[in-house]
């Protein structure tokens, strides 16, 4: 009987993992958690584990995080649809867990593939955590930052960032650039500002990371810029526009690379005579 | 108390704490330290720049959980078990005084949970130092408030399982705890419910121990200030509930015909 179970035993331990796999096999190794859809709101969560908010909320920031890296990485149509009832539930059940606003806030907001593409929501998420957290002038900061460069909206913006800016502990230059925002033109170098502020005041990470893609998105959209410009003065000397942005190099007038920093070339409407980064290049964005 | 009662009274303890440890129940510390060293090689990679705050969350919470698990669970055990298993009418025939027995069951599974709950701010301290954090002496006051809900529990369970058997007082230990933790829904229960006599919300509410007043865990882990005068409150807010609940255990127990 003993041999017999034994068998049985070493027949049935290789078997699990086996099955395992034939299942990830069959329904796709990624799969949504969608039980997190029937999860009610944070308020019901909340009720459930008396005593236990705070492990709860670090519980749902961990499937956050794997929510959203898991949609990222492996998910088709990367909807992200439970992304903002995960920040939800785990802000509700710790208010204070500032990362999951800030952290939250970005996820939701960059365009997809690097994000859900919901600015709205992003703002929102923001919006309650500068209720929570009243004292935090960064909270304030990032929620200023993102009716600017997500939502289009500088008189917001700069009401936004002039109430961070009296927050006690308060970055000085919060003011002047509230200022400067109601100023007309040049929005990408004020983008390029409080790009480069994130990128200053985040530790090494996701924000981190972020900021520097998107410093380097202006940085390409810049470059773009130069060699529109290098175009009309090929335009000039020559009586037409060029025929390809080698043409353009090898006229000595393209004074730069005529690829971006990703390696993926510049493209050159020819209708137009406009330089834009190429829809291919993972710096391509349709809001600059 | 003369000396005798007060050997009576150890000896009682100490064989209470033999009996806990011999039942494994410390094998919990086990599961408890692959939690924290999995925690702390994990969670820094999975939560992004999270890892102290959950290491502590872990730490608190599982000390909580497992702690009131042991008292219910052990606590309901300690009178009744006796009683259904007859080894009780044996010791009541020694010399030994039926309050002696009791207290000392109570402080025999008080002292095994403050191996458990030492024990356990050690792995937790251990980790945070291991991933490169401070250990926090703030910890502590979060530990000795978790310690005193723990007392609470061990006295109601001892209470329960004196005046039935061991699954009902389970069952009666996990509601009155259960209950306890949502004091202050009860406690703005007309919110929700405008119809619920307002006499019963507020019995309710100063009969059950509120074990949210133990809960210091989050202002730990925050590093905010708990205040001296706080967990003194706390702690008279315990002894008082703690020494009602022995004596309220004591009498019943003391009446039983045995």
């Amino acid at each position: 009987m003993t041999n017999r179970l034994a068998a049985l035993l070493l027949v049935l331990v290789p078997a699990v993992p086996w099955l395992q796999g034939r299942v990830d096999a069959n329904l796709g190794e990624f799969r949504a958690q969608e039980e997190a859809l029937y999860l009610w709101s944070g308020r019901h969560v909340k009720a459930v584990v008396p005593g236990f908010e705070a492990i709860a909320a670090d519980l749902y920031w961990l499937r956050t995080v794997q929510y959203f890296g898991g949609q990222r990485a492996f998910a088709g149509d990367k909807n992200f649809a439970l992304l903002y009832p995960l920040i939800d539930i785990t802000t509700t059940l710790d208010p204070r867990l500032e990362i999951a606003y800030r952290y939250g806030a970005v996820f939701l907001s960059e365009p997809p593939p690097t994000g859900a593409g919901r600015p709205h929501e992003g703002v929102a998420v923001l919006e309650r955590g500068t209720r929570a957290l009243p004292d935090s002038w960064r909270l304030r900061q990032d929620l200023g930052f993102f009716h600017f460069l997500f939502l289009k909206d500088p008189e917001k913006a700069a009401e936004v960032l002039t109430e961070a800016s009296k927050i006690p502990g308060a970055a000085f230059w919060l003011e002047a650039l509230a200022a400067d925002l109601l100023a007309k033109g040049g929005d990408r170098e004020k983008s390029r500002r409080m790009w480069r502020q994130m990128y200053e005041q985040a530790e090494e990470g996701v924000l981190k990371t972020n900021a520097l893609a998107r410093l380097q998105v202006l940085d390409a959209f810049d470059a773009a810029d130069r060699l529109t410009a290098a175009v009309k003065e090929f335009e000039r000397r020559h009586g037409r526009p060029p025929s390809s942005l080698g043409e353009l190099a090898a006229s000595g007038l393209a004074r730069g690379p005529i690829v971006d920093s990703t390696g993926v070339p510049f493209v050159l409407d020819r209708s137009t005579g406009r330089v834009g980064v190429s829809p291919r290049s993972t710096l391509w964005r349709d809001d600059y | 108390m003369g000396r005798g009662r007060l050997s009576r009274l150890g000896a009682v303890a100490a064989n209470t704490f033999r009996e806990t440890v011999r039942e494994r129940i410390l094998y919990n510390l086990v599961f408890f330290a692959i939690l924290m060293t999995f925690s702390g090689l994990l969670v820094g990679q999975l939560s992004i720049r999270q890892d102290e705050k959950i290491i502590k969350d872990i730490g608190l919470a599982s000390m909580e959980l497992f702690g009131t698990l042991i008292a219910i669970f052990i606590g309901v055990g300690l009178v009744s078990k006796e009683i259904e298993r007859r080894s009780l009418y044996p010791l009541l025939a020694k010399p030994l005084a039926r309050e002696e027995l009791y207290l000392g069951k109570f402080l025999g599974l008080a002292f095994t949970l403050l191996v458990n709950v030492g024990l356990m701010t050690i792995g937790l301290f251990l980790t945070l130092l291991a991933t490169g954090r401070p250990a926090d002496p703030q910890l502590l006051k979060a530990v000795y408030a978790i310690y005193l809900g723990l007392l609470l529990v061990v006295a109601l369970a001892l209470l329960f399982s004196s005046v039935t058997s061991s699954a009902l007082a389970s069952v009666f230990t996990v509601g009155v705890v259960v209950g306890g933790r949502y004091s202050d829904v009860i406690k703005n229960m007309r919110e929700v419910a405008p119809g619920a006599p307002e006499w019963l919300l507020q019995l309710l509410y100063w009969a059950l121990p509120n074990f949210r007043n133990f809960d210091f865990k989050d202002r730990a882990a925050y590093g905010d200030p708990v205040s001296a005068a706080a967990l003194g409150w706390v702690t008279s807010y315990a002894a008082a509930y703690v020494v009602l609940v022995l004596v309220l255990g004591l009498l019943s127990f003391r009446a039983r015909d045995f």
